[in-house]
């Protein structure tokens, strides 16, 4: 006889997993924990398009080789200049990454405009327990202090 | 000890968790990896997980690049002393960099491609592999890592980050000659003259061949840690969304239409 439900979401972390084998260890089976994971918006699987970057919002490629690549340039320069080397090749490479994000950031917002995945915490595993009531306190503790996103009971 | 033995039955894997770090085929920009093989030649290949050869190209530029002075024309080229540039390279080394450095390029772009086609294929077939390794020496496991963290590390000192997300082939490897281009470019003795403000003996202090490794060294061992990051976080939100499905999600389950409670 289920009493109530909880629904919950979480990040897909290791905290999700301790609070699982939390609840069955407090005698919650396993039939009755159903876990949906989401599908967080996502590339496509195009060999020419977005996908060859590291992550949905790779900012850091362009900037990271023009950074290498006007560091080399600052340092060689600086010898002849009065700041010399190490002053010029930092600030090589904060123009060269500077200039590579801002070509990044062009590229994501202007000429792509392509919706990303939303940054900062998201769900990405929905969550849902039947219990009895007496269990209720206990199931919702475990949610909670396993960095639950979001808990709700519904009866 | 792991928690999967292979067995061999997938025609191809995408990834593989072992003592030494995460092996992983993801798709990548080939014109990224072809830049920093070009930045210094063995970078491409160590994004790749193609460390062996990885690691003797690394060092083939090292020591052809020394003798043949390559570095310090670069130097004379860009303050536009075209003459110094051509008085300073060593004939007798010259000619043999040309071909490897090409070779490196084209070589670690091709295999960009060929892996995102196989990473495509073997993303497919899905198999299961080894996501956990406990032994003597080490231990390593899929986890979510902050990929801003790897990066600060990685600044901090060039392997760091790659310690931190398990790297250990790389991790080792760019420790190592990080410290002996510190050593040999003097560079830590310029900032510390810089810190004290005289600026002029900083600049003599340094040696300007080796300096110039130092630049795509930091630049590497940070885009390296920060994709490194990222492709395992994503990696493991995969295999924790198989496990999920495979094991709680049974067909007697219902859903409760009540309603919401306090």
């Amino acid at each position: 006889m289920i009493d109530l439900q909880f629904f919950s979401t979480f990040e897909s972390n290791a905290f999700l997993e301790i609070a699982i084998s939390q609840l069955e260890s407090k005698g919650i089976k396993k039939e009755n924990i159903f876990a949906v994971p989401l599908d967080n918006r996502t590339e496509g699987r195009k060999i020419l398009d977005s996908t060859h970057h590291s992550d949905g919002t790779s900012l850091s490629d362009i900037g990271m080789a023009l950074a290498t690549a006007f560091a080399v340039i600052g340092a060689s320069v600086g010898f002849i200049l009065t700041w010399g080397p190490i002053y010029w090749g930092l600030i090589g490479a904060f123009i060269g990454f500077v200039l590579g994000l801002t070509i990044r950031l062009y590229i994501e917002k202007v000429v792509k405009k392509k919706k990303r995945v939303l940054k900062g915490k998201h769900s990405e595993v929905i969550l849902i327990i039947d219990c009895e009531e007496t269990q209720a306190e206990l199931v919702e503790g475990i949610l909670w202090n396993h960095f639950a996103l979001g808990v709700a009971k519904v009866k | 000890m792991n928690n999967y033995t292979n067995d061999n039955t997938a025609k191809r894997y995408k990834a593989h968790v072992s003592i030494l770090g995460i092996t992983q085929i993801h798709l990548r920009n080939p014109y990224i990896i072809a830049w920093w093989s070009a930045a210094f030649p063995g970078f491409g290949h160590m994004l790749l997980s193609k460390y062996l050869r990885g690691y003797v190209l690394f060092i083939w530029e090292v020591v052809v690049n020394i003798k043949a002075h390559v570095n310090h024309a670069m130097i004379y080229s860009f303050q536009g002393n075209i003459d110094m540039a051509k008085e300073v390279l060593d004939t007798r080394w010259l000619l043999m960099y040309i071909p490897v450095y090409l070779f490196t390029i084209w070589d670690s772009y091709r295999t960009t491609v060929d892996l995102n086609k196989i990473y495509l294929l073997a993303d497919a077939e899905d198999h299961r592999f080894n996501t956990f390794s406990l032994g003597a020496v080490e231990i390593n496991y899929l986890d979510k890592r902050n990929p801003v963290i790897a990066v600060i590390w990685s600044l901090f000192m060039p392997g760091l980050g790659q310690l931190y997300v398990n790297r250990i082939m790389t991790a080792f490897f760019v420790i190592f000659w990080v410290v002996v281009f510190f050593y040999y470019s003097h560079a830590q003795e310029a900032v510390s003259f810089l810190f004290l403000g005289k600026v002029h003996q900083a600049t003599t202090v340094l040696n300007p061949e080796w300096l110039l490794f130092l630049p795509s060294h930091y630049g590497f061992a940070a885009f390296d840690a920060y994709t490194s990051a990222i492709e395992s976080n994503k990696l493991y939100k995969e295999v924790q969304t198989k496990f999920l499905k495979n094991k709680y999600q049974s067909a007697s389950f219902r859903l409760l239409k009540g309603q919401k409670v306090k």
